[in-house]
């Protein structure tokens, strides 16, 4: 059973974590949660990011989400938001291109332009 | 949608988009008495009369900015529960927040399954890290009582300064629903 003792721990961990990196956040990630992003599919979105996210421990990475933002014809739908560079919005999103997304955008900074369906602010 | 959790997603957004600070999620699988019962409570800003109405009629949108003047998200779920000889009530009043309370019949036949409870209250939570919930699980039937409790508040008082969105926290989160859900019954309801 996980108790709250166990927090304490983690909570070791982190602040040591917090000590290397300064605890900035270089990426943000939100996800569209309107109604419609939910019928399409975004819950699994979410929890596929927080997955690879936790995997890859890339602490410096907040996933967050967003109610809907009229693009309902492309949900599910995420942006990226890197400080000092454009936004990128991500459409028709699955599990599998969350993946890619998360290996190529997030630790190689490379955008994958396939998915991209809007850049800027 | 397909399930009950993502009906509870859908709902749950509408809270913090009333900017409630505190939400409070119960799920109650009562056997003998064959129902099923959501109750969302939160602290956000409330409704007047006529919008708490204009709610659960499908052509209206509290979203402004919208183009599209439809809003689906509560009428389909008051629907689906009522389908099944269940009930959706909602009472709120500016200023004093929404209480949402859904009723399903267990054991009716088109009854949507409860689905992945975890994944949603997990959204919920690492989200809109800033929001509080406070989750309960109730499972009862004849011989037994199990009860199931997650309080973001006593795990923030945990971890200080270390945010809810750190990715061991999330996983804490994530196994601990994942026990609870287990514990009371949940996972396959």
């Amino acid at each position: 059973m996980k108790t709250l003792a166990d927090l304490k721990k983690i909570r070791e961990k982190a602040q040591e974590d917090m000590k290397l990196r300064g605890g900035n956040v270089r990426i943000k990630i939100v996800v569209g949660m309107g109604t419609s992003g939910i019928a399409m599919g975004a819950r699994e979105v979410m929890k596929t990011f927080l997955e690879e996210i936790a995997a890859r421990n890339l602490s410096d990475v907040l996933v967050t989400q967003t109610g809907e933002k009229g693009l309902s014809s492309m949900e599910p739908v995420v942006d990226l938001i890197e400080e000092g560079k454009p936004k990128v919005t991500y459409g028709n999103m699955n599990p599998d291109k969350v993946k890619k997304v998360v290996v190529e955008h997030i630790v190689n900074g490379r955008v994958v332009s396939d998915y991209a369906v809007a850049t800027g602010d | 949608m397909q399930d009950i959790s993502l009906h509870l997603l859908d709902i749950l957004e509408n809270s913090v988009r009333a900017e409630a600070r505190n939400i409070k999620v119960r799920v109650i699988n009562n056997v003998p008495k064959n129902r099923l019962r959501i109750i969302v409570e939160d602290d956000g800003v409330g409704m007047d009369s006529h919008t708490l109405a204009k709610s659960q009629d499908p052509f209206y949108t509290s979203k402004l900015e919208r183009e599209k003047k439809v809003g689906l998200g509560i009428p389909l779920f008051k629907q689906n529960a009522e389908m099944v000889g269940g009930s959706f009530k909602m009472a709120s009043e500016p200023g004093f927040g929404t209480v949402l309370t859904v009723d399903f019949t267990l054991d009716h036949i088109d009854r949507m399954p409860l689905g992945n409870l975890k994944d949603t209250l997990l959204n919920a939570i690492i989200g809109h890290a800033d929001v509080d919930y406070y989750v309960h699980l109730i499972y009862r039937d004849k011989a037994k009582e199990q009860c199931f409790y997650l309080d973001t508040k006593a795990i923030r008082e945990e971890l200080g300064d270390i945010p809810l969105t750190y990715p061991d926290v999330i996983e804490y989160i994530d196994q601990s629903l994942f026990e609870g859900i287990q514990n009371t019954n949940m996972e396959d309801v």
